[in-house]
């Protein structure tokens, strides 16, 4: 696709931030349905594999890539309902919105609280090395970002640090009960199921699609869409970008810029926006050169 | 519940969590080694049994980990 014929040099920036608004508000406010589909369909197929693989109906080498795949896709129906794209505070459809986020963030082993209370301080911090509780994620190249992931998610690592760090500053001590608490439990089930003759299910269905699964949302959704995490400001903070695996295989996030500046925009809106709002983008000074 | 026994629970839980690679070890990666071992047909490593290899190895590395504060 290329860039909208849009023709902004003559405009102000007063002019630039209400056409940008105006865009924003034509992509959104629709009822991302395919998010509920996937969401709720991701959880029933993840859930699926554990009797079909215990009952010898699937075998587990078949079973890990789907269960890594669908544990790869359980964050960004969260991260709609963070945003409060499936249904605003005060509407009809608000419990909905909550129960995307409540109901399958534990497979992910993090509470959708804390999801969101840290989510929405990087929106507002971002870039910031003290502040941004994701900044742990920023590396010089997508192999270098690879390695920092992993090594700071272990247990002498910053990224719980930091995200612990996060909650204290915000007061949320009840968050880090939480956080604690289904850390606990994850692994009292993990504990459970492998002394109970299911190690190798729980390890190939559940611990490492988990791993993978968080390098590679770290990698898309944190380290990409930020680098090289340098400056921070409202349209500085964040980029386009290209990637290998397309835009499906990188979850939507070449357009994350979009999301940034109008976190309301479903997922699957922000292409058509992005594109829409490029040359925008292009007179604020956005790093969008390789999109 | 009172807030000096709440407190007294987040201590415990973060005490806990300060031993998780020997509980991690332990807990899943033994049976982990120990049932991947039988499923591949790796019975008498070193003339022990899949069990007592996995708690030499798994406990090992978890014992390698809680000291150092990585696991690779």
């Amino acid at each position: 696709m290329t860039a909208s014929p849009l023709d902004v040099s003559t405009l102000s920036k007063p002019e630039l931030m209400k056409l940008e608004r105006d865009i924003a508000r034509r992509h959104s406010g629709q009822f991302p349905w395919e998010i509920l589909l996937w969401a709720f369909g991701n959880m029933a197929l993840w859930l699926s594999l554990w009797p079909l693989v215990i009952f010898g109906y699937l075998p587990l080498w078949a079973a890990f890539p789907i269960a890594t795949v669908s544990i790869m896709l359980v964050y960004l129906p969260t991260h709609e309902a963070q945003h409060d794209i499936i249904a605003r505070p005060g509407t009809r459809w608000r419990w909905l919105n909550e129960l995307v986020g409540h109901a399958t963030s534990w497979m992910i082993v993090s509470p959708f609280a804390v999801l969101r209370f840290t989510h929405l301080e990087h929106h507002k911090h971002a870039n910031d090395p003290a502040l941004d509780p994701d900044h742990t994620t920023h590396a010089d190249s997508a192999w270098h970002a690879v390695r920092k992931i992993i090594r700071e998610s272990q247990p002498d690592g910053q990224r719980s640090r930091d995200y612990a760090a996060c909650l204290a500053r915000g007061n949320r001590k009840d968050l880090m009960l939480q956080s604690m608490g289904f850390k606990m439990t994850y692994f009292a089930i993990l504990f459970a199921l492998a002394w109970s003759g299911l190690a190798l299910e729980a390890f190939f269905l559940w611990w490492l699609p988990l791993q993978i699964g968080l390098v590679y949302v770290a990698l898309y959704l944190s380290w990409a869409p930020h680098h090289p995490a340098k400056e921070t400001g409202r349209y500085r903070d964040t980029r386009s970008f290209r990637s290998r695996l397309g835009n499906i295989g990188s979850m939507g996030m070449q357009f994350h810029i979009v999301h940034h500046l109008h976190p309301y925009i479903p997922l699957t809106r922000t292409p058509a926006a992005y594109w829409e709002m490029r040359p925008i983008l292009e007179a604020r000074g956005c790093n969008i050169h390789e999109l | 519940m009172k807030a000096p026994a709440k407190a007294k629970e987040a201590r415990g839980l973060l005490r806990l969590l300060d031993f998780m690679p020997l509980i991690f070890a332990f807990g899943f990666l033994v049976p982990v080694i120990a049932q991947g071992m039988e499923r591949l047909g790796w019975e008498r490593p070193l003339g022990t049994t899949p069990l007592v290899f996995a708690l030499l190895v798994g406990g090992g590395w978890g014992l390698v980990a809680q000291i150092r504060g990585r696991w690779i």
